[in-house]
């Protein structure tokens, strides 16, 4: 039987991070700053706000970024902080984040790196 | 900003709140607490939303608006050494343009389109196809009065001789409105042969040759008409200025949604196609139309009637009729039509309510807001530069007696600088125009890679440009539009036949493309001042060629990309082969 090898990562985490439409590239940018690999992006269209600001809702734009990034759980708080200053989420109708769990996270994990990883331990 | 530099010089602070006290608890007595309640917006507030949102829009506008104006000013100043004229009515006309631009096309997004959406997911559902066919068609006659650039026509009507070319002037001073409803029906029924296309599949090569055949043939007769000859400007130009920002949108999505509920959505090609229909179909109605009206009325009862008309009109000048009165009815009748039209299909036939009424009715009146005052930009600030650059060109190589230096250089060299100003002008409002990104980028898409998005950029916007120059020299040295605009299209036809059928979409699709609200006025105006100024019939034409130029460029390079890949295939083939026989 062949032999097949998962390596399995733990203390992972994954950040969300929903924005107004054309915002995500600064984003990006901030977080790639701070030691991120790679990120995800997709476009989103988000309700409720818009529907409950009246005529004001016309100022929010229906079309949303959505940028996912893995992240260790120590890298966590650093380019969380770097994407929320980043994307100025202090102000409103900016966007939204959050962090999340991830249990185990399974990927092509090159063999120098792992290495380097055994070593350690 | 580096997350560094925030470190150093701030101090990150950070609070954590449960959620559970910010979240609404059921409340016995009333039951609406569980529902979140609207958003009160504080005045502070309201500005830091509205700043970001009115200055994207603004300033998308002023893109496209201020450096095609910069650019005819300055040479006029600095080439052609004449002042620019009425200088303050210019820049507040520029402005109108800018703002009644922005607001326009904001209120397409948030008003019209969506009915557009609602009506093309749930009409195929609710009707039969002849009734959602004729429903379409409807609606392209709606939205070909709510094109922006259809007003420029109408307003350069009145600069035609009517001696020169008297059906011409007939066509555009007492014909407008029936011309606009032939230009709307032919945008309509390319609307209906654009969805059955998109529902059973069809190819896209049959019907250009089938909606080219009428107006080539038409085309063929009035040239051999004097009379008739000086309408065929006009008639090729219809084309160009029918497939704008609301054409194109609107129709697309009424016709992507019927084709996705007909299961027959999701092709890659699916969307092009109607453009391409809308911008051939008018020529050939605005031929017939100008057909009928010539044996309706002979050229001698055309003139005694303008006659009569001019002698009469100095006496009695309604209100109505002056501005800024005229323009703000030209918009609220371009716009009006549309809307009570969709508002009858959606509550009679479809009886859905929209979802947001409040912000539909605030897109819908910015339409209207914002086509009036875009008309008035459009007499005070692009008509009026576009006239001024236009009349003024000729001093580069004959007596004019605006200008004293006049001929400014001799006759070779005036024109060579005049056609070259054509040339620039065309390249720069064609990349300028932000549909030609869009369908760059779901070119590049489309043919994985081997038409990148520049390419396709580049070839549109020099074809323009040649198209624009090639106009230009027409008027200049006085040629026919015909002997140069059927060899043209002959071209294209002959290009199309030897094409793929993904680049035959994206070819002719280009060229409904590049003609925005902002060129098609600009050149309309810059070539009737410079038809008046070297005394030639008639101005029209220059946008019919700045429509084909493309679709050759396109085609052209189309084929050359296919020949390339075929030669790399073949080539590769030949490796293997040599690879195997070692």
């Amino acid at each position: 039987m062949p032999d097949r090898h998962i390596v399995e990562l733990t203390d992972v985490k994954l950040i969300t991070c929903v924005l107004q439409n054309g915002l995500a590239e600064e984003v990006l940018e901030a977080a790639k700053n701070v030691g991120v690999q790679g990120a995800t992006v997709s476009f989103a269209r988000g309700t409720g706000i818009r529907d409950r600001m009246g005529l004001m809702g016309v100022t929010v734009d229906e079309q949303k970024e959505v940028i996912r990034i893995i992240v260790s759980e120590e890298q966590a708080p650093r380019v969380f902080d770097a994407m929320y200053l980043a994307g100025k989420l202090d102000t409103p109708g900016k966007g939204i984040m959050y962090i999340a769990d991830l249990n185990s996270v399974a990927t092509y994990v090159p063999e120098d790196v792992l290495n380097s990883a055994t070593d350690k331990e | 900003m580096r997350y560094g530099t925030f470190l150093s010089r701030y101090k990150i602070r950070h609070t954590k709140i449960s959620y559970n006290d910010l979240t609404p608890k059921p409340d016995s007595e009333r039951i609406e607490s569980l529902r979140p309640a609207r958003i009160k917006v504080s005045l502070r507030y309201a500005l830091g939303l509205l700043r970001p949102y009115l200055q994207t829009r603004f300033m998308e506008q002023v893109k496209a608006v201020v450096p095609l104006a910069l650019y005819a000013t300055l040479f006029q100043i600095f080439v052609l050494q004449y002042p620019v004229q009425a200088a303050t009515t210019l820049l507040v006309g520029l402005l109108a343009v800018i703002v009644g631009l922005a607001a326009f096309m904001e209120g397409l997004n948030s008003g019209l389109m969506p009915f557009g959406n609602v009506i093309g997911s749930n009409l195929p559902q609710k009707a039969s196809m002849p009734v959602v066919l004729i429903i379409i068609g409807m609606l392209g006659v709606g939205v070909t009065f709510a094109e922006p650039a259809i007003g420029a026509l109408q307003a350069f009507g009145s600069s035609v001789d009517v001696k020169q070319a008297p059906y011409l002037f007939e066509v555009l001073n007492n014909w407008t409105v029936p011309l606009v409803l032939i230009v709307g029906a032919g945008v309509g029924l390319a609307a209906i042969f654009g969805t059955l296309r998109f529902v059973y599949g069809w190819s896209l090569k049959p019907l250009i040759f089938f909606a080219l055949a009428p107006s080539a043939l038409l085309t063929i007769y009035f040239w051999t008409v004097p009379d008739l000859k000086s309408v065929l400007g006009l008639a090729w130009d219809c084309g160009a200025v029918t497939t704008g920002p609301v054409t194109v949108p609107l129709v697309l999505a009424m016709g992507i949604g019927i084709a996705n509920s007909a299961g027959k959505g999701g092709s890659t090609l699916s969307g092009f196609g109607i453009v391409t229909l809308a911008s051939l179909f008018p020529v050939t109605a605005v031929l017939l139309l100008t057909l009928f009206v010539f044996f309706q009325i002979t050229p001698a009862e055309i003139i005694a009637n303008a006659n009569a008309a001019s002698a009469s009109a100095g006496s009695v000048v309604s209100m109505w009729d002056q501005t800024p009165a005229v323009e703000i009815v030209l918009g609220v009748r371009a716009i009006l039509p549309l809307v009570i039209f969709l508002f009858l299909v959606l509550f009679f036939i479809l009886k859905v309510k929209l979802s947001n009424k409040l912000v539909t009715i605030y897109g819908l009146v910015l339409c209207v807001v914002g086509m009036c005052i875009f008309n008035l930009g459009l007499t005070y600030g692009l008509g009026a530069i576009g006239t001024q650059t236009g009349q003024s060109l000729p001093a580069a190589f004959i007596q004019l007696p605006i200008i004293e230096s006049s001929p400014i250089f001799s006759k070779e060299i005036g024109i060579a600088l005049v056609i070259g100003f054509a040339l620039i002008l065309g390249f720069g409002a064609t990349l300028a125009e932000p549909a030609l990104n869009a369908l760059g980028l779901t070119v590049q898409k489309l043919t994985n890679g081997a038409f990148k998005k520049s390419m396709l950029m580049y070839s549109v916007a020099s074809g323009v440009s040649i198209g624009i120059s090639l106009g230009v020299a027409k008027l200049v040295l006085n040629l026919d539009l015909a002997t140069i605009l059927l060899p043209l299209y002959g071209l294209g036809v002959v290009l199309t036949i030897f094409s793929s059928e993904e680049f035959v979409n994206v070819a002719w699709d280009s060229a409904g493309v590049t003609t925005g609200p902002v060129t098609v006025p600009l050149v309309l105006a810059m070539g009737l001042g410079l038809g008046s100024a070297v005394s030639a019939v008639e101005g029209f034409g220059i946008l019919s060629l700045a429509s084909i130029c493309p679709i050759i460029a396109v085609l052209s390079m189309g084929i050359i990309i296919q020949i390339n890949q075929s030669r790399n295939s073949s080539k590769q083939n030949a490796e293997l082969k040599e690879i195997e026989n070692a």
